[in-house]
């Protein structure tokens, strides 16, 4: 009997792969204004807002901290709509750390450098997206700290 | 690491729990612009050319180089130092004024007292907030009453600190303060803002403290340990205890419950801190009101005046007073008799139509009649049961001798002034034992700001009063110094400035040593 499973999962491994290659996508984040050398910058996406709501991201990359800018990848990114948050894990302990009410006492950011004004930033100044035809799409943030 | 609290810690930045808003920061947010901003300037000063009285509220452009002012009468020997003050001088910026009093970026007035003469230079405060708006000849912030169109987004309160209401000297620096954010850290040399004061730093609080609200009216005891607090926006209080150099012994929150949005100063005794709750209630959480912040304070006559007796050892909780409703900024001192016996004065108002008064006078309505505090003095008694009377002198920033904060004082000096006057006209002396009451009065041509005791010998009723006064008609401020046992004799010695400055809030001594 002709075994047709083999031949069609290469088939369909190749359709995947070609689809990958026409949507698969890089992010390059760039972090300006690192205070210093200490700890790392912990950096998540997050895939749309449902994602962002849940907390959990599609994507999180740790990198080394290091004085002025840094850029972070993330890469085989499917279209659609992401965003990021970043923050200056100084004491390299994992944890964002705050003030007694609850301010970061790290430095933070966000993507398209949204800004927080009285409360969180907002997911609508944050999300960008990233489309079928894109390569590598650039976006930025400023610390604050 | 564990990935899960760095994806939890990660997930915290788009959460409504953190980036919170501490109390009065509140209300610079923005989003509904007043529509007569502009009008506030225009209104000001045609105000202003019917009113000269006005004066102390225009705008400052500038610092105030080092200027020696010429002398009347003889300074006293003894009395050597630097007399600080702070309080809000840029009110305006192109064509928008301030709409309140409380929102202006705060100057520095130093007055150096050395060797018969008296040097004085003003400096305005240098904060962030300060040098970005000066860079870009514009305010970029929205403030609790001046709602700008395109405000810059504050990500915390030390964005938009003023530092505007408050000086105390703290190791070899100065501390500007505000109420809703950190001490700024100024050098004496220059009067340059330094840094917004982490107050855990060096401590075991680490950054814990970082950008908490921090009162204006801390309580600096004669061993120079500081004791203050913070209103945070969810009612409970910070209660902080420094070092003479600002570091943290221990700081603690007290679950006050307080919805007022305004809680300008507190005291200590030996024993405990006294977190004294006006009757008010901050009517809207809308803080998209364009109406602003201080407009939605409003007072309850059915609300009761709460204290709340904070042990200094543990900062846990002792007992909670209820007084009849009340509303004071300011209080002089409190002390208490070995049996528990809580003694306090306080200038207190029978409402708090002052809040809206001192926004109106940004708009030139200086007449708006409103009705002045008066001294009052309270006993909380060990049983529960509690006292008030009222000595019906009208009375604000009230002041005791540094050396006696929460001991026993017999005398609060405090200035005064006819009803229905938005700012004063007279010092006073009161012996809150006897009642006898010593006054000068300045007449209505001055506008009479803080005066301060100075007790070279550590012995209350003696040394000196020392303040400053705008005088109208000349259009020039003057520092004024009084023997504290005579002030109805008049200034024994008085310093002029060749012009007149910013009419201020707070300020402080500093000996030479």
């Amino acid at each position: 009997m002709y075994n047709f499973k083999k031949p069609l999962t290469i088939i369909s491994l190749l359709s995947l792969s070609a689809i990958n290659i026409a949507t698969a996508a890089e992010i390059a984040f760039s972090i300006d204004g690192v205070k210093n050398n200490n700890g790392k910058l912990l950096v998540a996406l997050f895939k749309g807002e449902t994602g962002h709501q849940s907390g959990k991201p599609a994507q999180y990359n740790a990198v080394a901290a290091k004085q002025g800018k840094v850029v972070v990848s993330f890469k085989e990114i499917k279209q659609g709509e992401y965003a990021i948050q970043v923050f200056h894990d100084e004491n390299d302990n994992g944890k964002l750390e705050t003030n007694l009410v609850g301010m970061p006492t790290e430095g933070y950011g966000f993507s398209n450098n949204a800004q927080p004004n009285f409360g969180p930033a907002k997911y609508s100044d944050m999300k960008f997206a990233v489309s079928n035809d894109d390569a590598v799409i650039e976006n930025s943030t400023t610390l604050i700290y | 690491m564990h990935r899960r609290q760095i994806l939890k810690s990660l997930s915290m930045l788009g959460a409504s729990s953190i980036l919170l808003k501490p109390s009065l920061v509140h209300a610079f947010q923005t989003q509904k612009p007043a529509s007569n901003i502009v009008n506030v300037k225009a209104l000001f000063n045609q105000a202003l050319a019917q009113k000269p009285s006005l004066i102390g509220f225009t705008n400052t452009e500038k610092n105030f180089d080092f200027k020696t002012l010429s002398i009347e009468g003889k300074l006293p020997n003894d009395l050597l130092g630097w007399f600080y003050r702070n309080g809000p001088a840029k009110h305006e910026r192109q064509d928008i004024r301030y709409q309140h009093l409380f929102e202006g970026d705060g100057m520095i007035q130093e007055f150096a007292i050395f060797d018969g003469k008296v040097h004085h230079r003003g400096k305005f405060i240098d904060t962030p907030k300060f040098e970005k708006e000066q860079a870009a000849k514009r305010f970029l912030y929205s403030g609790p009453d001046t709602k700008l169109a395109n405000s810059f987004p504050v990500s915390s309160a030390d964005t938009i600190n003023t530092a505007n209401t408050n000086v105390i000297a703290v190791g070899g620096d100065l501390w500007a303060l505000w109420e809703a954010g950190s001490p700024s850290q100024i050098d004496t040399e220059n009067l340059a803002f330094k840094q917004h004061v982490s107050l855990g730093e060096n401590s075991r609080y680490g950054k814990t403290l970082k950008g908490l609200p921090f009162s204006a009216h801390p309580k600096v005891e004669s061993n120079g340990e500081i004791w203050n607090f913070g209103l945070d926006r969810t009612g409970s209080v910070i209660v902080y205890h420094l070092s003479a150099t600002g570091r943290a012994k221990n700081v603690g929150i007290v679950n006050a419950r307080y919805s007022g949005g305004i809680l300008h100063d507190f005291l200590v005794t030996q024993k405990h801190v006294l977190l004294i709750l006006p009757s008010l209630i901050r009517k809207s959480a809308d803080t998209t009101d364009e109406h602003g912040y201080f407009n939605q304070i409003t007072y309850s006559d059915a609300q009761a005046m709460r204290v709340i007796v904070v042990n200094k050892s543990d900062l846990t909780i002792k007992r909670e007073y209820e007084l009849a409703s009340g509303f004071a900024f300011h209080f002089g001192n409190a002390w208490e008799t070995t049996d528990g016996t809580i003694h306090f004065d306080a200038s207190m108002y029978p409402n708090a139509d002052i809040v809206q008064a001192l926004g109106n006078v940004m708009r030139g309505h200086q007449s708006a009649a409103h009705p002045n505090a008066q001294t009052t003095l309270f006993t909380l008694y060990p049983s529960g049961k509690t006292a008030q009377t009222n000595l019906a002198i009208n009375s604000e920033f009230p002041r005791i001798c540094s050396h006696l904060v929460g001991k026993r004082n017999n005398m609060v000096y405090f200035l005064s002034s006819r009803d229905s006057a938005i700012w004063s006209d007279s010092v006073c002396a009161i012996n809150t034992d006897t009642g006898k009451i010593d006054q000068y009065d300045f007449g209505e041509s001055y506008l009479v700001e803080e005066h301060i005791p100075i007790c070279p010998q550590f012995k209350e009723g003696t040394g000196y009063l020392i303040g400053t006064a705008l005088h109208v008609p000349t259009g020039r401020t003057c520092l004024n110094v009084f023997s504290a046992n005579n002030l109805a004799v008049g200034p024994i010695a008085r310093a002029w400035l060749p012009y007149h400055l910013p009419l201020g809030f707070h300020g402080n001594f500093k000996a030479a040593t």
